[in-house]
């Protein structure tokens, strides 16, 4: 069982779910205090000691259900002590399984007459008889679910089933799996018959097909379980490796839910810091008590005041069309960032420049982008934009906040307005400039990079989810 | 470190039924929760919507074990001189004062310095022991030798630091002061910790806990609760009042109603010798249940739909 839980562990895992060792453990312990005999405390149980947001409840009550509903009592090759017994069934699946066991008898009625056409065709052809004679056979004839099912599991983890990868194997596991379970008896059987014309033929196709469509479900239920998680962290990294412009339309929804658990993890790192200051309110206790040491004399103050760091970030955002491409996920990223650290004015501009926390604050993602980009988008005009910007927000610019412009810098040999930025410089804590185009393009053609690289305390190229997270988090370090 | 044995704690059912004789209806999920903290000896981090019974569960655990309920509200700027220990400065200042005078006789015959040094060290740190220590809820928690729930309320309101502050006492139940050295618990006291979720707990705190999620509760479920709670009211109407306060969380309010407004509700009902929910009775107690005004005004054309 111990073996059962670590696979279960992986899956759960495998569907962002985080799990460390000592849960593991925790796991295991939670295990033997309970036991098997009920699986909706054992769920609970389970849960408690796993899953810790309610995210991942849901997400762990999912793959409970699917991990073991189909793993019945294996009799054969586990010890049959109390303690290893697996999880009894629900009651209510139970039914479920009962009713549709009798809507399947009900429907095969005239087939139970054919039957004896089979059982007789094998009387008759002892080569027949010799071939069908098998548990498998047998268990089919019974419709014995628990048995076939057992059977399949069985041969599905002689096969290793639990390694597939893509649902382009599904096929190959199926054959694999019904090989091991001497199907190709049945499938001899068939052909001898076709070639008799016997009666019983159909018969013998309804069983095979039954166990082949038995052994696809298997193998679905194990593609879901054991595969889809993984497919998905294994997109996960390849999108946060691939240039955001390459990033189809398609994989937009899956990068905003990448970029808003960027966005809260930086964000839950980063947002407060506490600081004891130097000045305010004599802490008097703690003043006396320190000066214990000296006699009751207190050499050392201790001030109450505790200050806190607040970072504040006002965000620009070039939306023109030269870095249309790389604006939306930058726009989102600020939309996500807005989401979870309040403190964020955000900016969208290309010949003018306006702003936009408004727009986040009102809209859904999709749809404030949108807005965005039909309120502020045109030819780029970074020397007006930095004006506007300097109108709106430079008396709120303080020792305490961080200026982030996205943009490629390219002006269309406008004027910089460069003392814009200079005085920006003079007056925030830190200037940021994230510049999607590589670094050996800066200074080429119309692009100011190099010249406003002068007033940015820090410069980066940026163009994959990785920059961005790596820079976002450079950043809100060195603000603490 | 011993533990203690409580047989209104032997298994789930058990705890089922005690805690329902203390008028507190739990869901399986609560119920093997708190067998599972007391059996691993683990901490219970209870998180979900406020108003859900997150702190009566710490209160009625206690009055079933019949021991000490020991809490420690949290709240921003809470540090461990108030949490966990502090030293009973002014004894310590007092106590200097008065030995200044007595130190000439302590000396006596004593000579030179090195001398008179070595006999002072044979006091050793009087000034910060057992005795001046000032035991907070924490510390207090640990010193409790018939056992004790300790209850560390809304854990997200304080600060990042606080949290780390926790860690050793989740994990070893020992609190470690510099001066003294490690205290640990006679008896593991059955901690729980309360979340609103206002910011994510630490994975490290996690990591120590068992976590519970209390969602609002079922209607039958909480029916039952109205019943224990206010065993008074109709059947009919307690019914309706419950399907009704259900229909309201559907809606998108600022606060939806939880469980303690749904039986405020059902009192005042029974104040008003109510014996049926029709429109009007709704909109005039309707300040029980909602405690934002916009949600109320959003709520009365709702109510007749609400209603049927």
């Amino acid at each position: 069982m111990q073996s059962k839980l670590v696979s279960f562990i992986n899956v759960l895992r495998s569907h962002d779910v985080r799990i460390s060792t000592s849960e593991t453990l925790d796991a295991m312990r939670v295990i033997s205090v309970l036991g098997y005999t009920d699986r909706n405390v054992l769920r609970a149980g389970l849960s408690q000691a796993l899953a810790k947001t309610a995210d991942e409840k849901a997400t762990f009550v999912q793959c409970f259900d699917r991990f073991f509903q189909y793993r019945l009592p294996d009799a054969a090759n586990e010890e049959t002590s109390d303690a290893d017994r697996i999880p009894e069934l629900d009651p209510e699946l139970l039914a479920d399984a009962d009713s549709a066991l009798e809507q399947l008898a009900n429907a095969k009625n005239p087939e139970i007459q054919s039957n004896l056409d089979l059982s007789g065709e094998m009387q008759a052809n002892p080569q027949l008889q010799a071939q069908l004679h098998t548990p498998l056979m047998e268990m089919l004839r019974v419709d014995d679910r628990n048995g076939l099912s057992l059977a399949i599991a069985q041969a599905a983890e002689g096969v290793g089933l639990s390694q597939i990868q893509m649902f382009t194997q599904k096929g190959q596991y199926t054959r694999k799996i019904l090989d091991a379970l001497g199907e190709e008896h049945i499938r001899q059987a068939v052909v001898a018959l076709e070639n008799q014309g016997s009666p019983a033929l159909q018969e013998l196709q309804t069983f095979r097909d039954r166990l082949r469509e038995l052994v696809r479900d298997h193998v679905e239920r194990e593609y879901l379980l054991h595969a889809e998680g993984r497919n998905k962290q294994f997109m996960d990294e390849i999108l946060a490796k691939a240039k955001l412009n390459n990033i189809e339309h398609h994989y937009l929804h899956r990068v905003h839910d990448l970029i808003r658990k960027m966005a809260k993890r930086l964000a839950a790192r980063h947002s407060r810091r506490r600081r004891v200051s130097k000045r305010g309110r004599l802490d008097m206790s703690k003043t006396i008590r320190r000066g214990i040491a000296n006699d009751g004399v207190m050499f050392d103050v201790y001030w109450k005041s505790i200050k806190k760091d607040r970072p504040q970030i006002l965000a620009l955002c070039d939306v023109s069309g030269s870095v249309a491409a790389y604006a939306k996920f930058l726009l989102m990223f600020l939309y996500s960032l807005y989401d979870v650290l309040p403190r964020v004015r955000s900016f969208a501009f290309s010949s003018h420049l306006g702003e936009v926390s408004e727009l986040f604050d009102r809209h859904p993602v999709e749809k404030a982008i949108e807005l965005v980009n039909r309120q502020y988008g045109g030819a780029t005009d970074y020397g007006n934009s930095l004006l506007d910007f300097s109108k709106l927000a430079l008396d709120d610019i303080g020792s305490n906040t961080t200026v982030i412009i996205l943009g490629d810098a390219r002006n269309n040999h406008g004027d910089p307005k460069l003392e814009v930025m200079q005085s920006i410089y003079q007056r925030a804590k830190k200037v940021i400039w994230l510049n999607p185009e590589s670094r050996k393009l800066w200074g080429s053609g119309d692009s100011e990079m190099l010249r406003y690289q002068s007033t940015c305390h820090f410069v980066a190229e940026c163009n994959t989810l990785q920059h961005l997270e790596r820079i976002v988090d450079q950043l809100l370090r060195t603000n603490a | 470190m011993q533990s203690l044995d409580f047989p209104q704690l032997a298994s789930v059912a058990a705890i089922e039924k005690g805690f329902a004789s203390h008028g507190y209806i739990c869901s399986l999920e609560i119920a093997t929760a708190v067998y599972l903290a007391f059996q691993l000896r683990k901490p219970i981090l209870v998180e979900g919507p406020p108003g859900v019974g997150k702190t009566e569960l710490a209160k009625t655990a206690a009055m079933l074990l019949d021991v000490t309920l020991i809490r420690l509200q949290c709240y921003e700027g809470l540090d461990e001189s108030k949490a966990l220990y502090e030293w009973k400065y002014g004894k310590q200042l007092l106590y200097t004062q008065v030995l200044k005078e007595k130190l000439g006789d302590l000396l006596q015959g004593a000579r030179g310095l090195a001398e008179s040094v070595e006999k002072l060290h044979q006091f050793g740190d009087i000034f910060y022991s057992e005795e001046f220590l000032e035991p907070r809820p924490l510390l207090a928690a640990m010193r409790m030798t018939e056992g004790a729930v300790l209850l560390i309320d809304e854990v997200d309101k304080s600060d990042y630091e606080f949290e780390s502050l926790l860690l050793e006492i989740l994990s070893d139940y020992q609190v470690s002061i510099p001066e003294i050295g490690t205290v640990k618990a006679k008896t593991a006291p059955m901690v729980f910790l309360t979340s609103n979720n206002t910011r994510d707990v630490s994975d490290a705190l996690k990591r120590r806990c068992l976590h519970l999620y209390i969602p609002y509760p079922t209607t039958e479920l909480e029916e039952r609760i109205v019943r224990t709670r206010v065993p008074d009211i109709d059947e009919n109407l307690r019914h309706k009042l419950v399907e009704f306060v259900h229909s309201l969380r559907q809606l998108d309010l600022k606060k939806a109603p939880a469980i303690s407004e749904t039986i405020d509700w059902a009192r005042s009902l029974l104040l008003l010798h109510a014996d049926k929910l029709d429109e009007d009775l709704i909109r005039t107690t309707l300040n029980v249940l909602l405690k934002f005004q916009d949600d109320i005004e959003a709520t009365k054309p709702e109510i007749r739909s609400l209603l049927h």
